[in-house]
């Protein structure tokens, strides 16, 4: 086994097994003795006062044991989100755990913890809340506008951020170009969706100390959180992180009303408390923000972008949440860094409104920009009679180009072009025809939607973390422990730590074993998000594994007689360079570093090897990440359009993206094929949607919110994982699991447009929008 | 899942049980075919107050029965069941073949002929194909019984005809005519989904290709039930099939048509796709002829 | 008040007292400890608590655990013998198709019909008969894999 027989190979997961026969270890399965079950009572208006909140009658059923209302709890400001410091600038801290005010429908106003599900259930509706309806806004250009009603004391005309960049000087820009384009683009409010629920069991002891097991992204920024929103040392809070979560993406990035709830109704109890959302509160929890996106954008005939300028607005909902930091990386990352020119004016607003709270969802405001610059590019090259791949080469940044995001780095490995013309290829790109140019009522045609510039992590954004550790346990069979903060989504983390370890350490990956971890045992870890696993959480687990190597070899050194240097670890055994007969299985060596100083030979008592070999071989690291390095990916899509029902079927899909270096094709495809199906849900039929007058969700069950189900997907989706060999990464590999959610909706939209000449800017491209644009409406 | 009045689950095993159930909670009481469609309408708050679930399904309402004159179904037949039906790969019942081959499983597999007429639900499919092969229910209530056609069960949105001690006992189909042929197509978002739109078509042609007994059954939200349209029959009977015919049938649905604007679509959109469909399984049909 | 229901559940008898209205989701997670069956939606539209009663795959979150007497239920627990997995769990691990799992179970038991009764299934009849079944993370491309792999095997062992 060395590092090549293990990197970039299929290996199979090593949590697969135990998900197939039934999965024990989601948190959804956890439960304690003595468990409490809570329910949360939610407003059913969407902007309100409480005068009076009675919960007497509740109170007198029996086997309820605790309600809380907002005048039981702290009233303690926070902001949710995990990745930032609770005090951190760049967050807005506008929650607090239970309110007298109310701001969007199912906002949670009580909470109760009772014997049984159906009993805590039953108190809810013996909890009388009086309420004051206050006047409402929806959309967030109207809640900017003078008189609309004010969510929030702290935030003139409902804006809570207004971020703002400029490069260079736009007016000189657009003085200069022949053409100037202009063009408005929305996209919609969607759910993660998840399949396991939200859901915590949350256990505080006599002694005041807290024990968390919850389905989220991050235990160390649950601690955080937690012990913010109580006002209490965060050495009060342990969080277990799980051996697995039933999906994240994005939208398990935040504390949530039921960690803090469930919290605090243990600590008045003296039980566990345990609780999980219903899809219809989930729904209703978490989703990606809507933005609408005024572009503008100058071009040379030629195709050299002069100038653009945008201005973004961001309907947040009632609280900040995610919509806080989501505006800038979608300002930065969607708008302002992808095409190479020096004059660049953005401003982003984040709104407030009496919609739901918004939270992170993979791409975290990348694929809201993507699908705006993405179609305009279409719709220029188009006008112009441009190739739009030729375009996009043209103002595309190059290898060793200055990073946009910071020009301190470079772009050392960098393949968007490589992966445009991959994908070209294989699509059949020359055999495109012209927009609505195919014949009979079902049209097909082909686009393009891509993204140059994207994280891997998040080295280099003020406030938000980026550093992780590990540990690394080598044991006397010749196995090692694998200690880590990085929770597996689903997403592979799991298999890429293992196959690390294993590839640095010398041994097979099936002899890594991801042990238990918490956060008192294990180094701070940021959370799985954007895209940092493989980059970051694969640094820090490379370096523990190397660590606890040097301190192998510095004994097997002694033992073989051999300088460090001369030896190394092949398929689980130490050798000297170049003489396999030396070798030493590494169980052995730990043997020796485990045992008893002195050994009973039965001949008398013999020290069986020097005090300096003794001792368990831990190797440990906590470590940032030197860079951000980008990675690049282009889409190619071809769809069929029924002209006379505006259906749109995606037929094939051919995805090409620069990560740096595969770890595991198998597992990239899968992140790749997954990405599609949240992509394609995106553009074509995912839309989370409320009633126009009292902002109650209309689509909070899978009846009612539609996602691409086996039978929608295309029928062929080729990946083609591009090698640029990244020298900051782990053996090379950058990022890869968000672009392919981000790109799709600008590619889908390009496709329609060449199937039937219409293009829609407004997302989701519905089968009634596409016959309203044909005109047959 | 809370039906909080809720005392007990039944599952009688003859109609005499059924009765005195009946007897004992009245109203309170709530029959159980399938139960698919139960569960969704106690989660949007329709089925306040229930005291008792009377489950149909140990009545032996099961057996599909073949005679000279048509198929008789028994109430408790599921779907799934259903694909056995002889007959099913004809033209005549390639409505049923079609209204049949939606997913998904888990709902075959659980869902009654008789939960599915009774529930009065416009947004399902195979109803919709029973009632355009003249399908006719055996409705049983206390120790009589009385037969309806399809059409008549329905009142209203998700409310049947029925008195409150009745209950579904059969589905008669008729023997279809020679020449017949039938279709359905359903306009769904995604493959697990009720339907947006639903037509289901039967037409029988005779010589010079001249139609006689032609059904047009419009579902999902093209009304509040689903509902023959007699405009569109009117245009095709006794006249000869042709693409301008199927069209000129489609186009006369808006006599026919009241529909819902939702969260979903638009009236204005179902409306257009209505007429899509109905010349698209009219043409489905005829092909099927060949 | 609760009623007594006596349940066959992967070849063994339950005698339990029950809510009448509860469903058999509910029953298997929470009186029988069968974690294996998952509620996603508790509304028959995700598929995570698709299992068997006599050999057809259905939503358990809809099912009356009351109405079941007498029927064999089939859960993933029941799936494979003695330590020996059941070759579409074999195949989901060999193709890669489980990431978070959440889905696996369901789309298992929704396969596993379809193999009973079609042993050499296409790609459209496979991507049929798991319509009901949704996966937030494969994009069911591995899933349909390991299926045809199943089946392929199926088809192996049988003709050796």
């Amino acid at each position: 086994m060395s590092a090549a027989n293990i990197i970039g190979k299929s290996v199979l997961r090593p949590d697969a097994h135990d998900k197939v026969t039934g999965g024990r270890g989601y948190p959804v399965n956890f439960s304690l003795p003595g468990m409490l079950h809570g329910k949360i009572l939610r407003s059913p208006y969407a902007h309100a006062r409480i005068i009076s909140i009675d919960t007497s009658e509740a109170e007198k059923l029996p086997g309820v044991k605790g309600i809380l209302t907002h005048k039981e709890v702290p009233q303690k400001r926070f902001s949710p989100v995990f990745f930032c410091p609770t005090g951190a600038k760049s967050l807005v801290r506008d929650m607090v755990a239970l309110s007298d005010r109310v701001r969007y429908a199912g906002q949670p106003v009580a909470a109760v913890a009772a014997t049984t599900e159906a009993i805590a259930e039953k108190a809810l509706e013996l909890i009388d809340v009086d309420y004051e309806e206050l006047p409402t806004v929806f959309d967030p250009e109207e809640a900017m506008q003078e008189g609309a009603p004010q969510l929030h004391e702290d935030a003139p005309d409902n804006v809570a951020k207004n971020p703002a960049f400029e490069f260079g000087d736009v007016e000189k820009g657009f003085a200069e170009a022949d053409h100037i384009f202009e063009g408005v683009y929305q996209t919609q409010r969607v759910h993660t969706c998840y399949m396991e629920p939200r859901v915590c069991v949350v256990d505080c002891d006599k002694q005041g100390h807290f024990t968390l097991h919850s389905s989220m992204q991050h235990i160390f920024g649950l601690r955080e959180k937690l012990a913010y929103a109580l006002d209490i040392a965060e050495s009060r809070v342990t969080v277990v992180k799980p051996p697995y979560i039933g999906g994240g993406f994005g939208g398990k990035l935040d504390i949530g009303y039921i960690e803090i709830l469930a919290a605090i109704l243990s600590e008045n109890i003296g039980r566990p408390v345990r609780m999980e959302q219903t899809r219809y509160e989930d729904f209703i929890t978490t989703a990606r923000h809507p933005i609408k996106v005024y572009l503008k954008t100058g071009v040379k005939k030629d195709g050299t972008i002069t100038a653009r300028e945008a201005r973004s607005i961001l309907d947040t909902g009632a609280h900040a949440t995610h919509g806080a930091e989501v505006i800038v990386v979608h300002g930065l990352f969607g708008v302002t860094f992808p095409y190479k020119c020096e004059n660049k004016k953005w401003e982003g607003f984040t709104v407030y409104t009496n919609n739901m709270i918004g939270g992170g969802f993979r791409g975290y405001g990348c694929p809201q920009g993507c699908f705006a610059v993405e179609s305009q590019i279409d719709e220029i090259c188009e006008e112009l009679d441009l190739d739009p791949i030729e375009f996009r080469k043209k103002n595309a940044h190059q290898k060793g180009d200055p990073h946009p995001f910071n020009p301190a780095w470079s772009l050392n490995s960098y393949g968007y072009e490589e992966a445009m013309d991959k994908g070209a290829e294989r699509i059949g790109w020359s055999d495109r025809k012209p927009a609505g140019s195919g014949e009979g009522t079902k049209k097909r045609g082909i686009g393009i939607g891509t993204q140059g510039i994207w994280v891997s992590g998040c080295m280099g954004f003020p406030d938000i973390y980026e550093h992780t550790g590990a540990l690394v346990k080598l044991n006397v069979d010749g196995t090692a422990d694998l200690a880590s903060g990085t929770v597996d989504l689903g997403s592979g983390q799991i298999t890429m730590q293992t196959q690390i370890a294993a590839a640095e350490l010398g041994i097979a990956p099936e002899n890594v074993r991801l042990s238990y971890a918490d956060t008192d045992t294990v180094p701070f870890d940021a959370p799985t998000h954007a895209s940092r696993a493989t980059y970051s959480s694969g640094l820090a687990v490379k370096a523990a594994a190397a660590d606890a190597k040097r301190k192998l070899l510095a004994i097997a050194g002694d033992i073989m007689e051999a300088s460090p240097d001369d030896l190394e670890v092949v398929d689980g055994e130490v050798r000297i360079k170049g003489s396999p007969d030396s070798a030493m299985p590494i169980g052995q060596v730990v043997q020796v570093a485990e045992s008893p100083f002195i050994v009973d030979t039965g001949e008398g008592y013999e020290p069986s090897s020097p005090p300096q070999h003794k001792g368990t071989i831990i190797g440990a690291s906590s470590l940032a990440p030197p860079e951000n390095p980008s990675p690049a990916t282009a889409l190619f899509v071809e769809v069929e359009v029924d002209t006379e029902t505006g259906e749109v079927k995606v037929l094939r899909c051919v995805y090409a993206h620069d990560l740096g270096k595969v770890i595991n094709p198998n597992a990239a495809e899968g992140q790749v094929e997954g990405g599609i199906q949240q992509g394609i849900g995106y553009a074509l039929m995912e839309n989370l949607v409320f009633d126009e007058d009292t902002g109650a969700c209309l689509s909070s069950d899978f009846l009612d919110y539609k996602m691409p189900t086996a039978v929608e997907m295309p029928r062929e989706i080729e990946s083609i994982f591009i090698e640029t060999n990244e020298p900051s990464g782990p053996f090379g590999a950058k990022s890869l699991s968000e672009q392919c959610v981000t790109v799709p909706a600008a590619a889908i939209g390009a496709a329609v447009y060449n199937a039937i000449g219409v293009r829609i800017k407004e997302l989701p491209i519905t089968p009634e929008k596409v016959l309203r644009a044909l005109g047959k409406l | 899942m809370a039906l909080p009045e809720l005392k007990e689950f039944c599952m009688p095993a003859t109609a005499d049980e059924v009765a005195s159930l009946l007897e004992k909670y009245g109203d309170a009481a709530l029959f159980v075919a399938g139960g698919t469609f139960v569960h969704g309408l106690e989660a949007r708050g329709f089925l306040p107050g229930v005291e008792a679930l009377i489950d149909l399904r140990k009545l032996g309402l099961d057996k599909i029965e073949k005679g000279r004159k048509g198929v008789t179904v028994g109430a408790s037949v599921k779907f799934a069941a259903l694909e056995g039906l002889s007959g099913l790969d004809t033209p005549a019942y390639g409505a049923l073949h079609d209204a049949l081959s939606y997913p998904p499983a888990q709902i075959m597999n659980l869902a009654t002929i008789g939960g599915c007429i009774a529930a009065s639900c416009p947004f399902y499919d195979v109803p919709a194909a029973f009632q355009a092969l003249d399908g006719v229910v055996t409705v049983q209530g206390g120790n009589s019984s009385r037969e309806l056609s399809i059409g008549d069960v329905y009142a209203g949105l998700f409310e049947n005809s029925l008195e409150a001690d009745e209950y579904i006992s059969s589905l008669f189909l008729p023997k279809q005519d020679s020449g017949t042929s039938s279709a359905y197509i359903k306009l769904e978002t995604n493959a697990n989904d009720l339907a947006l739109v639903g037509v289901a078509a039967r037409i029988t042609v005779g010589r010079k290709n001249k139609i006689s007994d032609a059904r047009i059954v419009l579902g999902g939200g093209l009304n509040d039930t689903h509902k023959r349209s007699a405009a569109a029959e009117a245009v095709l009977n006794g006249e000869q099939a042709s693409d301008t015919l199927f069209q000129q049938a489609a186009d006369a649905i808006d006599a026919d048509i009241s529909p819902i604007s939702d969260h979903r679509c638009s009236a204005e959109y179902r409306g257009a796709i209505g007429k899509v469909y109905v010349r698209r399984t009219l043409q489905q049909a005829l092909q099927r002829l060949d | 008040m609760k009623q007594l229901v006596t349940l066959n559940i992967n070849g063994e008898q339950h005698e339990l007292a029950i809510s009448p209205d509860a469903t058999l989701l509910t029953v298997l997670r929470e009186d029988l400890g069968l974690l294996g069956t998952k509620r996603g939606c508790d509304t028959s539209a995700c598929g995570c608590c698709t299992i068997h009663i006599d050999g057809k795959a259905v939503y358990a979150c809809v099912v009356y655990a009351m109405s079941v007497q007498g029927g064999e239920i089939t859960t993933i627990e029941g799936l494979g013998e003695n330590g020996k997995l059941d070759p579409l769990q074999d195949a989901f691990i060999e193709a890669g198709a489980v990431q978070c799992g959440y889905c696996t179970c369901g789309m298992i038991m929704s396969a596993k019909q379809l193999l009973n009764e079609e042993p050499n299934p296409d790609e459209e009849q496979i991507r049929h008969a798991i319509a009901g079944n949704l996966c937030r993370c494969t994009g069911y491309a591995k899933i349909v894999d390991a299926i045809k792999m199943a089946a392929d095997n199926g088809l192996k062992g049988q003709s050796s």
